[in-house]
C-alpha cells in the first residue's frame, strides 16, 4: 500500500471535513488501498514526530503528501504539530512521489494571503506562479504541485485524484495545474436552472426555484471551473441547485472578489459573460433568446405542463 | 518545576499544551497555546457587509455553518436597531435551525468517535477497543458514515457542506420541495435509530427519563456510551477533570436549549456583561503573550461554554443529577455532548414536520447599504456560544469582532484566572489524562485565532 502523510499550515481544517464526508463506499475502497500514516484529526497511533522521522531517514516512504492551508514564505510563522511549516515542505518536498495541494488556500493563499503578503499557495499565489516552492518546482514523479482547488475541495475530486494516481493513470492538468477531469467541467453544467439561462430568463431575487441566478444575484456557475452540478455535494445537491449563487471558489480570485450576490453590470449588460463566448456574440444571442416567448418559464415551476 | 510541552493530537487545528509538574508529579499550572493566526477580523475591515456571508463560513470547516447563521443574526438585529423593517418566516426559521442543528450533530458525533474515545486504546488494549481504532475499527466507519449522513440535511436545503452562505438576511435561497423534507426526515429517522441502538442502549423516550447514572446503567441493553461510562469509571475520569463551576449559555434553541448564566446558582443573562481579555494574546503583548487568542469574561468570570452549559442552563434532570456527584468532571463533559445528538435529533424531526412549504422562503429586505451602527449576532455552535459583532456604514464593515465558544473555553488567562480548560488539567499526574481532559472541551484551534 502507497503512503499518505497529510499536513495542515493556516487553514479552517474545511478540506479535512470534506474529505470526511465521503461516502462510505468510496472511503472503504480508499482505506484499502491508501495507507494514511499520518492525518492529524485522525491517527492516533503515531505521532506526527515519529512519523517526520521515518520520512526523513527514507524508513517509510512518502507517496502521497497532502498539503491543506496556506503555507508562510517565511521561518516561525505558521506551525504543524510543533513543527515549522516551512521547514517540513522544504525536507519532504524532495521525498514524495505527489504532493496534492488540497483547497484553495494551499492552492492559491486564498483569505489568509489577504490579511499576510508573505502567505502563499504551494505553487501559486492567487494567479502568480511561484509561491512556496516556486515556479518550476516538479515533485519525483514529474507533475508540479498537483491543484484540487475550491473552498473547500469535494472529497470525491481529492479522493478520485489520489486513486487514479495509485492505479497508475496519468493525469492530465490544466493551467492551473488542476486535474482535467474534474476542473473541464464548469458548475454551470449539469445545472437545473439551464432552461432559465438558455431562454435569458432572469431570477430577481432568491428564494425561488425560477429563473437563472447569472443576470442579478452574482453566479460564476458559467465562469467558474468545477463539476459542482456533475458530482454532487454530499451526493445531495449543490450550491446553484438550492438556489444559492455559484461564488466561484475553486478559482484563484475567489477571496479577491466582493459583492458575492451581485452580477456587475454594464448598461444592463453583465461584465464578465460565460466563458468562450465574445461580449459581442453575447449580447446578440441573447437579445435573440429574449425576442422568443418559451410559455413554461414564466410561470411559476410546478404550474407548468 | 519541570515544564513539558505537548503537541495534541485528534483536534481541530494545531494546538500546544505547555504542563508545569510540580515536585508531588502533579500539574501545577497549564497554558493552552495556539498559533496560526489568520486575521480573519481583519479582513473583514472594509468589506461589502454581505460579503461576511461568503466570508466567515470559512473561519471554520466544522462549525462554519454556525458561523454563517451568527453572521446572517448580526445582519438582521442591524436592520431590526436601525427600525428597518425584516420579516423572516416561519419556515425559513425552521430551516436555518434545523441545518444549524445538524452540524451540531455532525460534529458531535465525529468528535466522540473519533477524537475521545481512541485515547482509551492506550489504557485497554484488547478486541474489544479495537472496533474504535481509526481507519479499521467498524465502531470508528460507522460514526463517520453517520456524520456524513447528517450533513446531507444541510445539502438538501442549503446546497452542500462544508462551507454554504445559503441562509441571507430575510431567509434562505432555497425553496424546498415537500419530498425534500421527507428525504431530510429519513436521514434524521436512520440517525434516531443509529444512536438508540448503538450509543445508549434504549429507546429514545426511554433515556429521556433516565434521571441518574445507575437508572441508564440498569436500562441500557448496552452500546457505546455505556463502554465509555465503564473506560472512565476505571480510569477515575469521572472525577477528574473539574472546572469552575460557572457556565454560559447565550441563545435559546427551543425547546431543547435554554439561555442563562450559572454562578453560584442560576441567573439571567445579561449580555452586556461579556468582556474579552488581550493581556496574555501575542497579538497585542509580545512579552506576557503565550498564544494568539483573546479570552473572554462574563462579569469578570471564566466561563464554561458548550453542551454541558447548555444542559445545566436547560435543567434537565439527568445532568443536575451527575452534576451534583460528579461535578464538570471529564465523563459529564463528554456525556453531555453525547447526549445533545439524540436531544436535538428528536428536535429536528419535530422541526422537519413543523415547516409549511407554502410560506415563503425569502422576503427581500430594504437596501443593505442604508445601514449604520452596529449589531450582534448570538447562536449556539457545536462548542458553545458564539458571538458576532458589526459595526457597520452604509453597507461597509467598519470593524467586526468575533468571540468563540472555544475562546470561552480555551482562550488565553487574565491575570486572575486561567481560562477554564487550564484549570480542569491542574492536579491531574498524567499528561495523557490532560490531554483527554482538554479534548472534553472540544479543542477548536482554528476558531480559537481565527
Amino acid at each position: 500500500m502507497k503512503n499518505l502523510v497529510w499536513i495542515q499550515g493556516l487553514t479552517c481544517n474545511g478540506n479535512s471535513h470534506s474529505f470526511l464526508s465521503i461516502n462510505d463506499t468510496m472511503l472503504d475502497v480508499f482505506l484499502s488501498n491508501i495507507n494514511i500514516l499520518y492525518h492529524p484529526m485522525l491517527t492516533s497511533e503515531m505521532e506526527f514526530k515519529d512519523v517526520y522521522k521515518l520520512l526523513l531517514s527514507g524508513k517509510e516512504s512518502l507517496n502521497f503528501l497532502v498539503v491543506e492551508g496556506a503555507v508562510n514564505t517565511k521561518k516561525d510563522e505558521v506551525f504543524f504539530q510543533g513543527f515549522d511549516v516551512f521547514e517540513i515542505l522544504n525536507n519532504l518536498k524532495d521525498k514524495s512521489d505527489y504532493i496534492l495541494a488540497v483547497g484553495n488556500c494551499a492552492c492559491y493563499g486564498n483569505f489568509p494571503a489577504l490579511y499576510n503578503e508573505n502567505v502563499k499557495g504551494l505553487q501559486y499565489r492567487f494567479k502568480d506562479k511561484g509561491g512556496f516552492l516556486g515556479e518550476d518546482f516538479k515533485t519525483k514523479s514529474g507533475y508540479p504541485i498537483i491543484n484540487i482547488t475550491g473552498c473547500p475541495a469535494h472529497p470525491e475530486w481529492i479522493v478520485r485524484t489520489i486513486l487514479s494516481l495509485n492505479f497508475g493513470y496519468d493525469i492530465k492538468l490544466d493551467n492551473l495545474n488542476r486535474p482535467k477531469d474534474f476542473y473541464m467541467y464548469l458548475a454551470h453544467d449539469g445545472c437545473i436552472r439551464n432552461e432559465y439561462f438558455e431562454w435569458k430568463v432572469e431570477a430577481h431575487e432568491f428564494g425561488t426555484k425560477e429563473g437563472c441566478l447569472f443576470y442579478e444575484l452574482g453566479c460564476r456557475g458559467p465562469l467558474t471551473h468545477s463539476p459542482c452540478n456533475k458530482i454532487l455535494w454530499n451526493e445531495k445537491s449543490s450550491k446553484t441547485r438550492s438556489g444559492m449563487p455559484c461564488i466561484g471558489c475553486t478559482e484563484f480570485d475567489f477571496p479577491l472578489r466582493s459583492k458575492y450576490f451581485e452580477t456587475k453590470t454594464n448598461i444592463g449588460i453583465p461584465e464578465e459573460v460565460p466563458l468562450g463566448v465574445t461580449k459581442r456574440a453575447y449580447i446578440m444571442l441573447s437579445g435573440v433568446a429574449k425576442t422568443f416567448t418559451n410559455q413554461r418559464l414564466n410561470k411559476k415551476l410546478e404550474d407548468t405542463d | 518545576m519541570r515544564v513539558q510541552k505537548i503537541v495534541l493530537n485528534r483536534v481541530e487545528g494545531d494546538v500546544n499544551l505547555k504542563l508545569c509538574w510540580d515536585q508531588n508529579g502533579k500539574i501545577s499550572d497549564a497554558y493552552v497555546v495556539a498559533y496560526n493566526y489568520r486575521g480573519f477580523e481583519r479582513i473583514l475591515q472594509g468589506k461589502d457587509l454581505l460579503d461576511a456571508l461568503v466570508i466567515n463560513p470559512r473561519i471554520c470547516g466544522i462549525c462554519g455553518h454556525a458561523h454563517l447563521m451568527a453572521t446572517v443574526n448580526a445582519i438582521e438585529n442591524l436592520y431590526k436597531n436601525s427600525s428597518i423593517d425584516i420579516e423572516i418566516t416561519e419556515k425559513a426559521k425552521l430551516i436555518k435551525q434545523i441545518t444549524l442543528c445538524s452540524e451540531i450533530v455532525q460534529n458531535h458525533l465525529k468528535w466522540f468517535y473519533l477524537f475521545v474515545i481512541p485515547d482509551f486504546l492506550n489504557f485497554f488494549p484488547s478486541l474489544e477497543t479495537e472496533k474504535f481504532k481509526p481507519f479499521v475499527g467498524e465502531k470508528w466507519k460507522k460514526a463517520l458514515k453517520f456524520s456524513s449522513e447528517i450533513v446531507k440535511v444541510i445539502a438538501i436545503f442549503g446546497g452542500q457542506w462544508p462551507h454554504t452562505s445559503y441562509a441571507i438576511p430575510g431567509g434562505i435561497t432555497s425553496e424546498p420541495l415537500k419530498t425534500d423534507i421527507v428525504d431530510a426526515l429519513s436521514i434524521v429517522d436512520r440517525l434516531i435509530k443509529y444512536v438508540e441502538e448503538e450509543i445508549f442502549g434504549m429507546s429514545y423516550e426511554d433515556y429521556l427519563n433516565v434521571k441518574d447514572l445507575e437508572e441508564f446503567l440498569s436500562k441500557s441493553k448496552g452500546g457505546d456510551l455505556t463502554t465509555f461510562i465503564d473506560f472512565c469509571v476505571k480510569t477515575g475520569l469521572d472525577k477528574e477533570g473539574q472546572s469552575y463551576e460557572h457556565f454560559i449559555t447565550v441563545s435559546t434553541v427551543y425547546p431543547c436549549i435554554n439561555e442563562g448564566v450559572i454562578k453560584k446558582k442560576k441567573c439571567k443573562l445579561n449580555l452586556k456583561k461579556i468582556k474579552e481579555v488581550k493581556d496574555f494574546n501575542i497579538l497585542y503583548n509580545k512579552e506576557t503573550g503565550y498564544t494568539y487568542a483573546n479570552g473572554v469574561r462574563y462579569d469578570g468570570l471564566p466561563m464554561q461554554t458548550g453542551p454541558l452549559a447548555r444542559r445545566l442552563t436547560s435543567e434537565t434532570e439527568l445532568f443536575l443529577n451527575l452534576y451534583r456527584l460528579y461535578k464538570d468532571s471529564y465523563l459529564v463533559r463528554v456525556w453531555a455532548r453525547v447526549d445533545e445528538i439524540l436531544r436535538i435529533l428528536i428536535n429536528m424531526k419535530d422541526w422537519l414536520l413543523k415547516i409549511n412549504v407554502n410560506e415563503k422562503s425569502y422576503i427581500k429586505p430594504k437596501d443593505y447599504k442604508k445601514l449604520y451602527g452596529e449589531a450582534f449576532g448570538y447562536v449556539e455552535a457545536s462548542r458553545g456560544s458564539l458571538i458576532h459583532k458589526v459595526k457597520v456604514e452604509k453597507g461597509v464593515i467598519k470593524s467586526y469582532n468575533i468571540i468563540t465558544p472555544t475562546m470561552w473555553n480555551l482562550g488565553s488567562r487574565c491575570n486572575k484566572f486561567k481560562s477554564p480548560a487550564e484549570k480542569a488539567v491542574l492536579g491531574l499526574e498524567d499528561p495523557l489524562k490532560a490531554q483527554m481532559v482538554l479534548r472534553s472541551f472540544d479543542v477548536c484551534s482554528v476558531c480559537l485565532t481565527h
